[in-house]
């Protein structure tokens, strides 16, 4: 974020000299772009956090390796002891204000705690499936979390419930056991995200909303597949519909910092997408492909100015649409040459559209600043 | 939050995880001394796919029980829920323990003597539970983990030879393996901790 606040405080120095503010706002600005560079997420803490993982992933493998060399009692003693260092080390780390060395010590002990879960599997010869290890580490990582405060611990809680559902999903395809959807996920779901609230972990709560997503897909491939999947697209554009209608009371309920239109636009695309596979052959494609088309559209004039991000989803949507509805109404018309010239026609519509639109995007500002 | 309740919150926070893990330990260490043994036949589940990463899976002949075994089947019920299944082990003349009755649920009264003893175990919904249908059961003692490299040699000595499980029971049913029996000889004894 370095690169941000250096540009900002040209701009400063730039509007100064314009004579657009006086002395006193601008240092007020600098201060301010100071105070907040500090908090923002540092190159340190990144790697810290990198480092945390490694070391956590290398626990996990020491584990599973089996290893005879060391007495199993004496690696359980090791990894109890991890856990213990690793939680108050962190808390008097934090104390310090070593905040992300603290936090990266926690997500090891997170780390040595599950790892400590398969030990016990397998000391004992546990044949209990994995996921039930999982749902214990998870709920282990969420207790830590809104008993620290934690942000990094309420993602990695979100993570092992994102591990628990595609684990459980993927064992419903071994025919051998009964299976039944993992409906607990949305349980899961709607504590930590109530959890995320008490530990101010805005990241954990992005990535709740897009596993939410993830486990509408999942459903709808398991079972009842268009009915869900255009409840997910309905679903998902009313929640854009909200957030743009009524931006301020929607973030203050979510907390998603701006993000909710984004994450409704990628839950809307994919539905349509399952709903067109679906129906790559039957009545409904072509509805599906006309309010696919429209609801880019709409998302990129209602929501397109404040988001560059949502902007280039809805590019990414559009361009998938385009491949889509050529594969399926085309590709038993034409040929290879064929082919090549509707790619061609494919990438000119594209590159037309967000040229376009990213001129209209750009007008506003530009004229703006022509006026002065 | 203020620098004495984080710490606070840390040290409870990491005897909670500690004390959940050290009360697994616990409970099964004490299948495992205060259980009543019995002997598990061992029957290959699969040829081809034993061996998975440092484990083998293991199938018995207790896995699979005749349906007309299953007493206590509500009237009218003729296919399995996923539910407890409680299967009474009998000691016979070579040494290994076999299914003598089960049960859905709980068994109705204790085992009557040595020779007896109850294993808890679990089946999944939709068998059917009339006639002469053979039902697989599962009971948590499916899986042994190995030194890396083991894994062959047992899985191919699995093959030709009889193998078996020396299994620890808890008062509940609650299984627990003791040992890995290649015939008479102890292959693998599991230390309390």
């Amino acid at each position: 974020m370095a690169s941000y606040a250096s540009k900002v405080r040209r701009d400063i120095m730039r509007w100064r000299h314009a004579g657009l503010v006086d002395a006193a706002p601008e240092a007020a600005l600098l201060r301010d772009v100071e105070a907040n560079e500090r908090r923002a997420l540092s190159f340190g803490s990144i790697l810290a956090m990198m480092a945390a993982l490694l070391l956590g992933a290398a626990i996990l493998i020491f584990v599973a390796a089996n290893w005879e060399a060391i007495p199993r009692l004496a690696r359980v003693l090791l990894l109890f002891a991890v856990i213990l260092a690793g939680y108050v080390g962190g808390a008097l780390l934090k104390l310090r204000g070593q905040a992300s060395a603290g936090e990266a010590l926690w997500i090891v002990a997170a780390a040595a705690f599950g790892g400590a879960i398969a030990l016990i599997g397998q000391m004992y010869h546990l044949a209990g499936d994995e996921t039930s290890a999982l749902l214990t580490w998870g709920a282990g990582t969420a207790l830590a979390a809104a008993a620290l405060r934690s942000n990094p611990l309420t993602v990695a809680a979100v993570g092992i419930a994102d591990a628990w559902l595609i684990l459980k999903v993927g064992n419903g395809f071994d025919v051998y056991r009964s299976f039944a959807f993992p409906h607990l996920f949305v349980v899961m779901a709607a504590v930590l995200y109530g959890i995320s609230f008490w530990t101010r972990s805005m990241q954990g709560r992005n990535l709740i909303v897009l596993s939410l997503v993830l486990y509408a897909l999942l459903l709808a491939l398991d079972h009842d597949t268009l009915v869900t999947a255009i409840g997910l697209a309905v679903v998902s554009a009313a929640a854009f519909a909200a957030a743009v209608a009524a931006p301020e009371p929607v973030e203050r309920l979510t907390g998603l910092g701006g993000r909710l239109p984004l994450h409704a636009l990628i839950g809307f695309l994919a539905a349509i997408a399952v709903i067109q596979i679906e129906r790559a052959s039957g009545a409904g494609f072509g509805l599906a492909s006309a309010v696919a088309l429209a609801g880019i559209a709409a998302a990129i004039v209602l929501g397109g100015r404040e988001s560059r991000g949502l902007r280039w989803l809805a590019y990414l949507g559009f361009a998938f649409e385009l491949c889509i509805i050529y594969a399926v109404m085309m590709e038993t018309m034409l040929g290879t040459a064929g082919f090549f010239l509707s790619a061609a026609i494919i990438l000119g519509l594209l590159a037309f559209v967000i040229i376009r639109v990213e001129k209209r995007m750009a007008g506003p500002a530009t004229q703006a600043e022509a006026a002065q | 939050m203020t620098g004495k309740r984080l710490i606070v919150a840390a040290v409870l926070l990491a005897l909670a995880q500690i004390g959940f893990l050290g009360w697994i330990i616990a409970g099964r260490a004490a299948i495992l001394r205060d259980g009543k043994e019995v002997l598990l036949r061992v029957e290959p589940v699969d040829p081809r796919d034993l061996l998975r990463g440092d484990y083998i899976n293991l199938g018995y002949e207790i896995s699979s029980i005749p349906a007309s075994l299953i007493a206590g089947v509500p009237a009218g019920q003729t296919t399995s829920s996923d539910s407890r299944l409680t299967v009474r082990l009998k000691r016979e003349s070579d040494g290994y323990w076999r299914p003598a009755a089960a049960w859905l649920g709980e068994a109705p009264s204790p085992p009557q003597s040595g020779d007896e003893a109850d294993i808890a175990g679990h089946i999944s919904a939709g068998w059917n539970l009339t006639g002469d249908t053979v039902i697989s059961a599962d009971y948590g003692i499916e899986r042994f983990y190995l030194p890396e490299g083991e894994g062959m040699a047992i899985q191919y000595d699995m093959r030709v030879r009889p193998f078996g499980i020396r299994a620890a029971l808890a008062r509940d049913g609650t299984a627990q393996i003791k040992a890995l029996m290649d015939g008479d000889r102890t292959l693998f004894e599991e230390p309390l901790y």
